[in-house]
C-alpha cells in the first residue's frame, strides 16, 4: 500500500486533489482492495460490538505515523459525568499536513478537537484520562498554564463567531490580549493574516468596520484569519463550514488547501467529500473510539475495515 | 369571522379523514385578540389618564387668571381668581342665615337643579387683612361681576399673594403719585432696583456672613481639637485660643460692617411702597421689597400673560421656596434630586455589575449560587422604607457615627455624618436598586452567545480578558437598561429618603462651589418627592399648595423621563459602536 502513501509535497497534493475527490463515490463499485484485512471484523460486526462496549483494537494504518507528530493523542479517554465520551483513543497528527476527523454525529469528534486546546475545561462534568502533547509538551497535567497553551493552538468553530467590534480588532485580537501596542507591527499581521484568509482583497477598504457586517462566508474566513494571526503551532477547525452555502465552503476548502504545509491542521467534517479534498490522513470514529486512522487516500479507497468502507461509502451514517 | 366554507371529503384515500370544524369559541381565535387588545386599551387609557391629569393640572399652575371683583347680595364685595367651580347642597341652617332675597334665589336655583347649587372658589387672599386664603360663594348670591381694569395680583415674600387695585407710590410714606396707572408705571421703575438690592442683601447673608460664621466655626473646630488632643490649659491651647479670640473678634468686626450694609440697602428699600385700594374699600401698604411679582392680569392680554407664564415657570426651576414651600421655586429639591440619582448610580452601576459577573461569569452554578440568585431577586420585592431604616440604622448610625468618632470629633456631640445626608441617602437607593442592576446585568451576560467567550478563550485569552474585552460590550446595552431601570427606580423613591436625609428644607446645597471642600456629602438636602408630599400635606395653605403638587409631579416626572432618555441615548450610541452597521 506504499504507492497510495500520501504526498508530502503540499504543490503535488493539490495538483491530485479534483481526481481524489471523485474516487470515493467508486469505491463500492470496486472489488475489495484487501479483503483479508476485513475479516478482522468481528462476527456480528465491529459496531454492535463498540455498542455493546466491549474492547476492540482501532486499526491505525502505519504508513500514517511516518511523519513528524504535531499533536500526540495518547489512550485519551474523557467523561461527562459518569457518561464516558471517548474511549482509549491514540494517534498522532502529522505536522504541516490537514488531519481529517470523520464519523457519526455524537461519535466525539469534536469532543476530541475541543480537548486539544483543552476547551473542555469550561466545561464542570468533564474529567479526562491519558495524555495527549502538543510538539512534545503535554497538553494535560499539573503545572500546564492553560492560557499559554491555547496561544500556540489556533480554533475555528463551527458557527462563524467574529467579536463584536471591527475587523482589525478581530483579527489582532490574540495580539492585543498579549499586550502588543505597536500599531505597524498590528498592521502588518493584520494584513499578512488576512491575505493568509484570502479575505485581504475584500476588507482592505473597510477594517475599521464592524466584523458583523461581513457575509457568513467572509466572517469564517476573518475566523480563520484570527486563529492564525498568533502564528499557532496546529489549527483546529471544528466543521468550519457546516454553516456556510456550497461556495462560502468551496472557498474555505481551497483555503485550507493552501494553509497545508504552512500550517498543521486537525479538521472535523461530516462531509465526507470535503474529507477526501482536503485531508491528508482521516481519522474515523464512532461512539466515542477510534475506528481506523490512516492516509486519506487508503481509508477512503481501501480501509481495513469493512464497516469504515460502509461510512465513507455511504451505506451506513 | 368567516368560517371556512366546508369541504367535501376528498375521494379515495382522504375520504375517511375527519372533518374538522371550527366548533369551539377558542378555536377561533378572535375574542383572545378582542381581550389583549383591550387590556392594553385599557393600560394605555390609564397611563395617558395619569399623564393627562398631571400635565393639565400642573401646567396651568402658573397661568394668570383673571381677577374678577364680586358683590354679594349679603353686601361682601370680594376680589380675586377663581380656583374651582363645583356643586353642593346647601344645609338648612346655611339657607337660614341667608338673606330672604338671597334666600330666595338659592332656592330657586336649587329646585332648577335637583337640590344642589353652583359655586365657585375665589381665591382673595390678603390673609393679613382677612385671615383667609379662598372663599366660597354660591353663584345665585352674587349681584354684580366685574373685571377691574387695574386689579393686581402681588406674588409677595410672605404671609402669601395680596390682590388689590394701586391707589399710590410711597416714597418714605409721602405719596409721590397718586392714581393706578401712574402708580404703576412708577412701581415698574422701581421694582428691577429694589429686586436687585434684596437679592445683594440675599448674598451678602448667604455668602458673606456665611463665610465668616463656617470661619469661626472652624476655629472653634480647631480650638476643640487642641483641646481634645492637649488638654484644656497646656500652652498649645492657650496660644490657640488666644488666636481664635482675635480671630472672633476681627470677624466680629466684619459682621457689623456687614449688618450695617445690609441694614442701609434695607433702609433704602423700605422707603418705597405701594398702597392699595382692597376689595372691601379698605387700604392696605405693601412695601416693594416685599413684592416678589405683581401683575395686573386684566390688562396684560394674551402675550403678557404667556410672558408671566414662562416667568413662573423660570421662578420655579431655579429659585428657593418660598411660604413654607407652597410658592417659589423648587431649585434646591431638583438639584437635590438629580445629584442623588446620578449619586446613586455612580454607586450602583459598578457595584451591581461586578456582583453579576461574579455571579455568571465566575461562580461555579450550583445550590449555593442558585440560592443566592434567589435571595438578590426577593430582595427587589422588600418594601422600600426597610431600606430606610436600614440605612439609618446601618450608615447614619453606625457607619456615619464611627466616621464622626474617626474624624470629626470636635464637633460632636453635633453628628456630622452621623445623621441623615446625600450621600447615605444615595447608599440606601444603591442598596434599594442594586437587585435590579443585577438582575439585568445577568440577563445581558446571558445574551452573550457561548460562542464568543470560547472564540476569545481560543486565541489565549484570560477569563477576564474575556469579560472586558468580549462579554462586557456586548453585554453593555443590556446593562445599560438595567442602570435606566434603577434609575427610574431610585428618582421616584421617596420612603426610605424620608429617614436618611430628605428634610423640608435645605437651602444649602450639597455643592457649593464657595466654600472648602466644595462638597458636602453629609449635608441634608432636598428631594421633589419628599417635596411633593410635604408640599401637598404639611402644607397651612394646602388648597394654595394643590396646584404646586401637580407641578412638582410633572417636574419629577420629567426629570426622570430625562434621566431615562439620557441613558437610552447612551445605551442606542452604544448599541451602534459596538454590534455593528446591520443592527
Amino acid at each position: 500500500m506504499s504507492d497510495l502513501n500520501p504526498p508530502t509535497d503540499p504543490e503535488r497534493m493539490k495538483t491530485q486533489l479534483p481526481a481524489r475527490a471523485t474516487r470515493p463515490r467508486n469505491a463500492d463499485a470496486k472489488p475489495a482492495a484487501s479483503g483479508a484485512e476485513k475479516t478482522r471484523a468481528r462476527p456480528g460486526g465491529l459496531f454492535e460490538c463498540i455498542a455493546e462496549g466491549r474492547q476492540f483494537e482501532s486499526v491505525v494504518h502505519p504508513d500514517a505515523g511516518h511523519d513528524e507528530a504535531v499533536v500526540e493523542i495518547v489512550d485519551f479517554r474523557l467523561w461527562y459525568g459518569e457518561t464516558q465520551a471517548l474511549h482509549d483513543i491514540s494517534f498522532s497528527v502529522p505536522k504541516g499536513k490537514v488531519t481529517a476527523l470523520i464519523g457519526p454525529s455524537g461519535c466525539g469528534k469534536s469532543t476530541l478537537i475541543r480537548c486539544v486546546n483543552r476547551m473542555n475545561d469550561l466545561v464542570d462534568s468533564v474529567r479526562v484520562e491519558g495524555q495527549m502533547k502538543l510538539n512534545g509538551d503535554a497538553i494535560y497535567g499539573k503545572g500546564v498554564d492553560v492560557i499559554e497553551l491555547r496561544k500556540r493552538i489556533g480554533m475555528v468553530f463551527q458557527k462563524p463567531n467574529p467579536f463584536p467590534m471591527s475587523i482589525f480588532e478581530n483579527v489582532v485580537y490574540s495580539l492585543r490580549i498579549d499586550g502588543v501596542r505597536d500599531r505597524h507591527a498590528l498592521e502588518e499581521v493584520c494584513e499578512s493574516s488576512l491575505r493568509g484568509a484570502g479575505l485581504w482583497d475584500e476588507v482592505k477598504d473597510r477594517l475599521k468596520d464592524s466584523a458583523l457586517a461581513l457575509s457568513g462566508g467572509q466572517q469564517q474566513r476573518l475566523c480563520i484569519a484570527r486563529a492564525i494571526a498568533a502564528e499557532p503551532e496546529v489549527l483546529l477547525l471544528d466543521e468550519p463550514c457546516s454553516a456556510l452555502d456550497p461556495i462560502a465552503t468551496g472557498r474555505i476548502e481551497d483555503l485550507i488547501d493552501d494553509l497545508k504545509g504552512l500550517y498543521s491542521v486537525l479538521i472535523v467534517t461530516h462531509n465526507m467529500q470535503q474529507a477526501s479534498r482536503v485531508s491528508d490522513n482521516t481519522a474515523f470514529m464512532y461512539l466515542g473510539r477510534l475506528v481506523e486512522y490512516g492516509p486519506t487516500e487508503t481509508l477512503f479507497l481501501s480501509p481495513s475495515l469493512r464497516e469504515t468502507e460502509d461510512y465513507v461509502t455511504g451505506r451506513f451514517g | 369571522m368567516s368560517v371556512a366554507p366546508e369541504k367535501p371529503p376528498r375521494e379515495g384515500k382522504g375520504a375517511g379523514r375527519r372533518i374538522r370544524r371550527k366548533s369551539s369559541l377558542t378555536s377561533h381565535g378572535e375574542p383572545m385578540v378582542w381581550l389583549t387588545g383591550a387590556s392594553l386599551a385599557l393600560c394605555l387609557v390609564m397611563i395617558s389618564g395619569l399623564l393627562g391629569l398631571v400635565v393639565y393640572q400642573g401646567g396651568r399652575t402658573f397661568w394668570p387668571q383673571e381677577i374678577v371683583q364680586v358683590e354679594t347680595l349679603t353686601g361682601d364685595v370680594l376680589m380675586g381668581q377663581v380656583s374651582r367651580v363645583d356643586t353642593f347642597t346647601p344645609s338648612a341652617d346655611a339657607l337660614d342665615a341667608l338673606p330672604d332675597e338671597a334666600r330666595v334665589r338659592v332656592e330657586a336655583d336649587m329646585r332648577a337643579n335637583e337640590g344642589s347649587v353652583a359655586r365657585r372658589m375665589l381665591r382673595t387672599e390678603n390673609f393679613d387683612l382677612t385671615g383667609t386664603h379662598f372663599d366660597w360663594i354660591e353663584e345665585s348670591v352674587i349681584a354684580a361681576e366685574t373685571k377691574p381694569e387695574w386689579a393686581v395680583v402681588v406674588e409677595r415674600t410672605a404671609k402669601g399673594r395680596f390682590y388689590g387695585v394701586p391707589q399710590a407710590f410711597l416714597v418714605d410714606g409721602e405719596a409721590h403719585t397718586v392714581g393706578s396707572a401712574a402708580t404703576w408705571g412708577k412701581f415698574e421703575e422701581h421694582h428691577a432696583r429694589i429686586l436687585a438690592r434684596v437679592e445683594q442683601i440675599h448674598d451678602l447673608e448667604r455668602d458673606d456672613l456665611g463665610h465668616i460664621n463656617s470661619r469661626i466655626e472652624r476655629q472653634r473646630l480647631a480650638l476643640r481639637e487642641v483641646e481634645l488632643a492637649r488638654g484644656m490649659e497646656s500652652p498649645e491651647w492657650i496660644a490657640k485660643e488666644r488666636e481664635t479670640r482675635a480671630l472672633v473678634e476681627d470677624a466680629e468686626r466684619e459682621f457689623v460692617t456687614i449688618t450695617d450694609e445690609i441694614g442701609r440697602l434695607r433702609t433704602i428699600n423700605d422707603s418705597f411702597a405701594l398702597r392699595f385700594e382692597t376689595a372691601g374699600g379698605g387700604t392696605a401698604i405693601v412695601s416693594l421689597a416685599n413684592i416678589v411679582r405683581g401683575t395686573p392680569v386684566n390688562r396684560i392680554g394674551t402675550a403678557g400673560k404667556w410672558s408671566v407664564y414662562f416667568d413662573r415657570w423660570w421662578e420655579f426651576l431655579t429659585a428657593d421656596p418660598r411660604e413654607a414651600n407652597s410658592e417659589g421655586g423648587v431649585w434646591p429639591a431638583l438639584f437635590g434630586t438629580v445629584m442623588m440619582t446620578l449619586l446613586m448610580t455612580i454607586v450602583v452601576v459598578p457595584i451591581g455589575v461586578l456582583a453579576a459577573l461574579y455571579l455568571h461569569e465566575y461562580a461555579k452554578q450550583g445550590f449555593l449560587v442558585g440560592v443566592v440568585r434567589v435571595a438578590v431577586n426577593n430582595l427587589a420585592g422588600v418594601p422600600s422604607i426597610v431600606f430606610g431604616v436600614f440605612g439609618l440604622g446601618f450608615f447614619c448610625y453606625i457607619v456615619g457615627a464611627t466616621i464622626d468618632d474617626l474624624f470629626f470629633g470636635a464637633r460632636l456631640p453635633n453628628p456630622t455624618f452621623g445623621k441623615g445626608g446625600i450621600l447615605w441617602a444615595s447608599l440606601t437607593l444603591a442598596l434599594l436598586t442594586l437587585p435590579v442592576v443585577i438582575v439585568a446585568t445577568e440577563e445581558a451576560l446571558s445574551a452573550v452567545p457561548n460562542s464568543m467567550r470560547e472564540g476569545s478563550y481560543a486565541c489565549g485569552a484570560t477569563k477576564w480578558q474575556t469579560i472586558w474585552r468580549i462579554v462586557l460590550p456586548r453585554a453593555q446595552p443590556g446593562i445599560m437598561t438595567g442602570a435606566i431601570l434603577s434609575i427610574a427606580r431610585g428618582a421616584g423613591e421617596v420612603a426610605p429618603l424620608m429617614l436618611v436625609g430628605a428634610v423640608k428644607l435645605a437651602p444649602d446645597l450639597p455643592v457649593d462651589l464657595g466654600t472648602f471642600p466644595y462638597l458636602f456629602p453629609e449635608r441634608s438636602f432636598m428631594h421633589l418627592g419628599f417635596h411633593i408630599y410635604d408640599v401637598g400635606f404639611q402644607s397651612q395653605n394646602s388648597e394654595a399648595a394643590k396646584p404646586m403638587v401637580y407641578t412638582t409631579t410633572l417636574l419629577l416626572i420629567a426629570i426622570v423621563v430625562l434621566l431615562n432618555f439620557v441613558a437610552i441615548a447612551i445605551r442606542a450610541r452604544l448599541r451602534r459602536r459596538f454590534l455593528g452597521a446591520r443592527t
